[in-house]
């Protein structure tokens, strides 16, 4: 009896400590949700439970800042950064399972070498070559545009050495008797190999729209104008102009906000197996 | 054999065919520029003079080590390190301990601690930056006024302002290494905690001589990664603080960004930028070999 009363006491206890600590962690998000909330009043009125709600933030925020161009606007940021991910994860979902597949079931001459050029890629951090990558960049024509900010992205070590690990393990008889029946490499890769890793696919395209909804540093160096600027970098340009209008931007940042939480919730599951993967990286 | 030889071609044409895309991508935005850096790093290439440039040996590596802004910068990244990363750690491992076993509500705690892991770094850093403002009436300087407290400049203070930017980085991260410990957790064989109780071992005994022990490779891998993290920390600065006040929060990551992309010295920046590849290659080695280590035993 004793002991049941020490495990309750501790339990509530934990809880306690547990929900403490989880309103602090929640708290800024909470913060910004509310102030987006509120009319917007200056700097002394925001508080945590807002005292008047209304949702005109949202559709002004959307519309904002019309600045040089009448029709670029917060929604034209959202809408590139929904390019740039897409594009991004579409496209190195095809061309790292295109390479893993090759490196995991075709004998070549060079497959090693292949192998560990796309590990070392690995062993090289982003900031130690962004600045001949910016040259390059340019020199292709391609500072300020999307696809500039899409290309350097549509591969990755990462992704070629995760799906060589996934097709390794299949077994080979399915790809023999395809072969038998004369399919050609293309076709036993994307028909048959494919949809045997789709669990790999799921986790590696999370990991790639979150990191490229997310990414901030590339974007911020290759564009200036506001028609091709994704949505996080947007925020920090408006960060200036309305840095008293705090309802304006706690909206902005809630619209950034929302694909990322609404796929974490319809995800969850597949979010923390993409978060996982990428602890394999070192 | 001439049709073999013909299939054996056919098939590592098809290869390479299968390799191209993602390879060109590698050689023309990782091989290449890492070798370029290299080179840029001994020349004076600057785009204020249009890519024009000359050899100039180690001036760059020797002017760095006189700059006292870099030495400046490589002081702060390692002092936001010494706070950040056994702080991320600790409370990651704590919370992990917390949740790992089964209790009702315990998913709702583990969600609250993740949020913060995938919202964009810039909304946060925008979020703290609102909160932390030195006006009074901001979220923080509110809570320190409930304990009678006068207002501070989180971020525009100089001794407070790399603080801030560990805490509000510890809060972005630490749901993360909660995660992987709980990962890890779950891979610890149930029955050694089934003998230590027959041993008459506590909660608090369990911990320490079965938990902790068995949790090392993590926590090493762990630390190794954040350590490496935390030396390429830009973003939540450059939002919430611009480098300042003065150069207070200047890292090694914002100093690179300052020369490189506004003041437009690349040679100098690539000087900087191999400085950081190499403190970043030990690390990696250094965790290699801890690695290889774990394994053996």
């Amino acid at each position: 009896m004793g002991m049941r009363k020490k495990r309750m006491t501790w339990l509530i206890l934990k809880y306690i400590l547990l929900s403490v600590v989880s309103f602090f962690t929640l708290l800024p998000m909470i913060w910004m949700v509310s102030t987006s909330l509120e009319p917007d009043k200056g700097l002394e009125s925001y508080s945590l439970i807002p005292k008047e709600i209304t949702f005109s933030n949202y559709p002004e925020a959307w519309n904002y800042p019309r600045l040089y161009d009448e029709d670029v606007t917060l929604g034209t940021m959202f809408k590139n950064s929904i390019i740039v991910s897409s594009v991004i994860t579409l496209l190195s979902l095809l061309f790292d399972s295109m390479a893993g597949y090759a490196l995991a079931r075709k004998n070549f001459p060079g497959r090693t070498l292949m192998f560990w050029l796309a590990l070392s890629t690995l062993m090289v951090p982003f900031y130690v070559v962004v600045i001949p990558m910016y040259i390059i960049t340019m020199k292709l024509g391609l500072l300020n545009t999307l696809t500039g900010l899409i290309i350097p992205f549509v591969s990755s070590g990462f992704g070629v050495f995760l799906f060589r690990q996934a097709f390794i393990s299949i077994p080979l008889e399915l790809e023999e008797a395809a072969r038998i029946d004369g399919a050609g490499d293309f076709y036993i890769y994307w028909k048959i190999m494919l949809p045997l890793i789709k669990p790999t696919i799921a986790t590696m395209a999370i990991f790639k729209i979150l990191w490229s909804w997310n990414m901030f540093f590339w974007p911020l160096l290759v564009i200036q104008d506001y028609s091709k600027m994704p949505i996080n970098l947007g925020l920090t340009m408006f960060r200036g102009q309305f840095v008293t209008r705090w309802g304006l931007l706690t909206a902005g940042m809630v619209i950034a906000t929302i694909p990322i939480i609404v796929m974490f919730l319809v995800l969850q599951k597949w979010f923390i197996r993409g978060l996982t993967a990428g602890a394999l990286k070192g | 054999m001439k049709k073999r030889m013909k299939k054996k071609l056919k098939d590592t044409i098809i290869s390479y065919l299968f390799c191209f895309p993602a390879y060109s991508v590698f050689a023309v935005f990782i091989f290449i520029p890492i070798v370029w850096a290299f080179v840029l790093s001994f020349t004076d290439y600057s785009l204020l003079t249009f890519g024009e440039s000359k050899f100039v040996g180690f001036d760059n590596y020797i002017r760095l080590f006189k700059d006292p802004v870099f030495l400046k910068s490589l002081l702060n990244t390692l002092y936001y390190s010494v706070l950040y990363v056994p702080a991320t750690l600790i409370i990651g491992f704590l919370f992990a301990l917390m949740l790992n076993d089964d209790f009702p509500g315990r998913n709702f705690f583990r969600l609250a601690m993740f949020i913060p892991v995938i919202i964009s770094m810039v909304v946060a850093s925008i979020v703290w930056m609102l909160i932390l403002s030195a006006h009074p009436t901001s979220l923080a300087n509110r809570f320190l006024a409930l304990f009678g407290i006068p207002p501070q400049g989180w971020l525009s203070d100089p001794k407070l302002a790399m603080i801030s930017v560990a805490v509000v980085m510890v809060w972005k991260t630490f749901g993360y290494k909660m995660l992987l410990y709980l990962a890890a957790m779950q891979n610890i064989p149930q029955e050694l905690y089934e003998a230590a109780e027959i041993d008459g071992a506590t909660g608090w005994k369990k911990t320490m001589y079965i938990t902790i022990p068995l949790l090392k490779p993590t926590t090493f891998f762990l630390l190794v990664t954040s350590v490496i993290d935390s030396f390429q920390i830009f973003t939540p600065i450059y939002i919430m603080t611009g480098g300042g006040p003065g150069y207070a929060t200047t890292t090694i990551v914002n100093y690179l960004y300052q020369k490189g992309f506004q003041e437009f010295e690349m040679g100098y920046a690539s000087a900087i930028s191999y400085i950081l590849f190499l403190i970043l290659l030990v690390l990696t080695f250094i965790q290699k070999k801890g690695f290889g280590k774990e394994e053996l035993y």
